[in-house]
């Protein structure tokens, strides 16, 4: 189990390497390196990876991608086939370094999915919220409800449409939505009292330290403040794009006031925060490796804004260049999914010696 | 522990109070059973207990309630959360997380507990309630006992003194429920928890209650004393303790072990069998015509087979209970003989129609099926209006809903609104929208889910009257009292196979598991129910 800390880390920084890269050989690595670490983490998953959908998904990019990029950029020296010139937009050349800048550019889409779907696998919602800001975590807690909410909805709705087909009811306009709309629209209002007198019974919503009516006014103008600064800085910027000291100076403090409110909300929301995974050396390397695949990306892009970057059309070669110690560096980002190569010791299995019959 | 005086309570925009004048005084580590027809009360006061009541509901409530030493009418729920765990009727309706360690430590979290003892207390009651093993597990993919276990485990995590649960096993199977109350009956004991439960199932925990009170509703007073005493004045009781009431044996036997040493000087007719040889299902039997014709039945949900080779002759005017535990094909198989599944190989025909070459709206005219959860139904305004919905679908002309209401006990209440209803109510309001169509086959999944004794005779009557008058009726259940007082037939699944098949009273007689407690206590198939029994004895059916 890698801490939750460490996959944000794993996660931005992966997201990030995709984002700047454009070259196919690094999102290639980039790619193959979130696959490894989405194929481990699914073994001990709860929800089984599969890669049908996934794959399928990559296909439909390609199948946007290419064609879209091939039909509207008609450069190149290597022509596939000519559309008549009088088509509008799409007529003329069709080249091979089009398709493959489509088809790079859909595998950076595609790899930027196999990231999220990595870190969906790896992190569930309960221990994201227990890593969000204090003064967010009452709307965490109704996101997490609203989660579990959904699937039990649609088993409901299945159950009720068999019903009312059973009572001969068929669907032939809006009216005859009543009889599957009303029974849903009862049960979840039934569960969901339910559901909130559970957790009304188990402490919830007593995390609040009370803060007197003057306080918590004076927290709120400062948020107002604070959003007031930051949208003229913001259109100061833009009106005055030759002088942006000023907006950039307003931008600040309205950010430095926001977080200072949010602080100050956080401090009266008191609530533990269960952490279910230990710190361990393994965690401080992903989040060393990550910061340094990030740390590498973006300075590459800043020093040398060809590094990661593709163009096949003229005067470039169709074929990327290619540096081991870049690729090396991007490499380093299956790491989770080598640790978890090996037998899992960290998930205690002994309990399940006294299992129920 | 718990003192309540003077308690009355009226829910908002209601005229009649529930509760009224309520004295009830709970000493520390007692197990408190509480009965009492639906829509008595039970639930109502069990809430007043952490102040869910008024906090939540609203109302007009008088009078005094300390427990533990708070009073939680002064107290939030939340605050009461420590001293008082709250377990509620639906297993699917209590969690906020996914998975089952979450679930444990959210109660803690919202109180801000240190880490190290919330490690320490989780670890303790994992072990408490035997679920270690589905520490890591998704809450969506437990049984309903295990989700049972843990919403008992959410609570318990913040080390309340008192255990209150609202009737925790109605929705769960026999064996579910069984795990759930071996697990309070284990915390009562050996931690010393005061526990207070409401509860249909008798026969499963009274010989563990110190006390029980008996909620009579409709303002009347609480009855309260050792289960011996309240059980004496109660209609309301597992069929064993009928027959304790009606031989007159003393004390009350609450388990078959208690009562063998009563049956053993019973003067119980010698010759053990009425039922000689198994029925052959043979198609040359000179029976009804065949109603459903199951022949090599197969089913598949995405790959994970349900059922395996079934076949099945069940005639016109027979009355069949599918039993088997859960998962063993029983609501497959019933779903089957409406239409609403497609067999992967084998077929079904509903009076020589086969299902694969007709339409749901055409079956429907014959087969009547009552799904599981009434729910899932109702949603008119009236009941009334819930019988026209369904002749209207089916072309069928107007009646007055008081045909259909009268027999089923629900007489006069065509103009109530079907939601308003108890639980055993809705269920019967569920058969009625069905039996509006007028079919002549009945299916039924678990029709007795949640009703307590005597709405389950009510129903039990009702079906046995269906079949008297020429219908077919087909129900799963896994209520073997069900079975033993009225069904002919029953046909026990498992893993998706036919494994036995024959006559009720040779069966249940036969079995370990599907067996009535009667049955259990004398072992003969001349006794099922207590009528049987009553009968030899020349007592007749005064019981």
């Amino acid at each position: 189990m890698v801490h939750t800390i460490a996959w944000l880390a794993w996660t931005a920084s992966a997201a990030v390497a995709a984002l700047l890269i454009r070259n196919p050989f690094y999102l290639g690595i980039v790619a193959l390196s979130a696959g490894l670490v989405y194929a481990t983490v699914g073994e001990n998953a709860p929800l089984k990876a599969g890669w049908g959908g996934l794959l399928k998904l990559g296909l439909f990019i390609w199948t946007v991608t290419i064609p879209m990029n091939a039909l509207m950029a008609h450069t190149g020296n290597i022509v596939l086939f000519t559309l008549p010139q009088s088509w509008p937009i799409i007529g003329g050349n069709i080249t091979l370094e089009a398709v493959v800048f489509g088809a790079a550019s859909g595998l950076s889409l595609w790899t930027l999915l196999l990231i999220f779907a990595a870190f969906n696998l790896a992190v569930d919602a309960s221990q994201l919220l227990r890593v969000t800001p204090s003064f967010l975590y009452q709307a965490g807690v109704v996101t997490s409800i609203a989660l579990t909410f959904v699937p039990q909805m649609l088993i409901s709705a299945r159950e009720i449409r068999e019903a009312q087909r059973l009572r001969g009811h068929r669907f032939r306009g809006l009216r005859d939505l009543l009889p599957l709309f009303v029974p849903l629209l009862t049960t979840s209002l039934e569960r969901a009292i339910q559901l909130a007198e559970s957790i009304e019974s188990r402490g919830f919503g007593g995390q609040l330290v009370q803060l007197d009516d003057r306080g918590m006014s004076r927290l709120r103008w400062y948020m107002v403040a604070g959003l007031a600064i930051l949208l003229w800085g913001t259109f100061s910027r833009v009106y005055w794009s030759q002088r942006p000291q000023l907006g950039t100076l307003l931008i600040v403090l309205a950010i430095a006031l926001l977080v200072d409110t949010f602080r100050e909300m956080g401090r009266h929301v008191r609530r533990g925060r269960y952490s279910r995974g230990r710190w361990e050396a393994f965690d401080a390397l992903t989040l060393a490796v990550s910061g340094a695949v990030l740390l590498g990306c973006v300075s590459l892009r800043l020093i040398d804004k060809g590094a990661l970057n593709y163009y096949p059309y003229p005067p470039f070669p169709l074929l990327p260049p290619f540096d081991g110690w870049i690729g090396g560096l991007l490499a380093l980002l299956s790491l989770p999914g080598w640790i978890r190569l090996q037998p899992a010791e960290r998930t205690p299995m002994h309990s399940s010696a006294i299992e129920a019959p | 522990m718990i003192e309540i005086k003077r308690l009355s309570y009226r829910y908002p925009e209601v005229d009649q109070p529930i509760l009224r004048d309520v004295d009830l005084w709970i000493d520390e580590g007692d197990l408190i059973l509480m009965v009492g027809p639906s829509g008595s009360g039970k639930s109502t006061l069990l809430r007043c207990l952490n102040g869910l009541i008024p906090h939540f509901y609203g109302g007009k409530i008088s009078g005094s309630v300390r427990v533990a030493g708070l009073d939680p009418f002064e107290q939030q729920p939340r605050k009461m959360a420590s001293a008082v765990g709250f377990v509620f009727q639906d297993p699917e309706a209590q969690f906020v997380v996914d998975t089952v360690e979450d679930e444990l430590v959210f109660g803690m979290e919202n109180y801000d507990l240190p880490q190290a003892t919330m490690r320490k207390r989780l670890e303790e009651t994992l072990d408490q309630l035997n679920i270690a093993h589905l520490r890591h597990r998704r809450i969506s993919t437990l049984s309903g006992g295990e989700k049972q276990r843990v919403a008992i485990g959410s609570v318990l995590t913040l080390q309340p003194q008192v255990l209150v649960l609202d009737e925790p096993t109605s929705q769960l199977d026999p064996q579910a429920a069984e795990e759930v109350l071996t697990v309070l009956q284990k915390l009562n004991a050996d931690l010393g928890l005061t526990v207070i439960l409401s509860e249909h199932r008798l026969e499963r925990v009274v010989q563990y209650a110190d006390r029980m009170v008996h909620v009579q509703g409709e303002g009347a007073p609480l009855v309260v004393g050792e289960p011996q005493e309240v059980l004496r004045q109660i209609e309301l009781t597992p069929p064993l303790i009928q027959l304790g009431k009606a031989l007159r044996w003393e004390p009350l036997p609450f388990t078959i072990k208690a009562a063998r040493r009563h049956a053993r000087k019973l003067a119980l007719p010698a010759e053990p069998r009425v039922v000689e040889e198994p029925a052959q299902p043979d198609a040359d039997e000179p029976l009804a015509p065949v109603d459903i014709a199951v022949d090599d039945l197969w089913h598949s949900y995405d790959g994970h087979p349900a059922l395996n080779g079934v076949d099945l002759r069940i005639h016109r005017g027979e009355f069949v209970a599918l039993m088997g535990r859960n998962g063993s094909g029983k609501t497959t198989l019933l779903k089957h003989m409406v239409g609403l599944l497609q067999p992967s190989r084998g077929s079904v025909r509903i009076r020589e129609v086969d299902t694969r070459h007709s339409t749901l709206d055409e079956l429907i005219r014959t087969v009547g099926y009552v799904p599981q959860n009434p729910n899932a139904l109702l949603f008119e305004d009236t009941i009334a209006d819930e019988i026209a919905f369904t002749r209207q679908n089916h072309g069928l002309p107007a009646i007055d809903p008081e045909d259909l209401l009268a027999p089923l006990g629900l007489s006069g209440m065509g103009d109530r609104y079907p939601r308003d209803l108890s639980v055993g109510e809705r269920q019967r309001v569920a058969l009625v929208a069905i039996l509006a169509a007028e079919p002549e086959i009945i299916l039924m999944d678990e029709p007795t889910r949640g009703l307590d004794y005597v709405q389950k005779e009510n129903m039990t009557r009702y079906l046995a009257a269906e079949r008297d008058s020429g219908r077919t009726v087909v129900l799963s259940t896994h209520d073997v009292e069900l079975a033993a007082a009225a069904v002919d037939r029953v046909i026990i699944l498992g893993e998706g196979e036919v494994i036995v098949d024959g006559p009720a009273r040779q069966v249940m007689s036969e079995s370990m598991v599907f067996s009535s407690q009667i049955n259990k206590l004398l072992r003969s198939d001349r006794y099922l129910t207590v009528a049987d029994v009553l009968r030899d004895l020349g007592l007749g059916a005064e019981a």
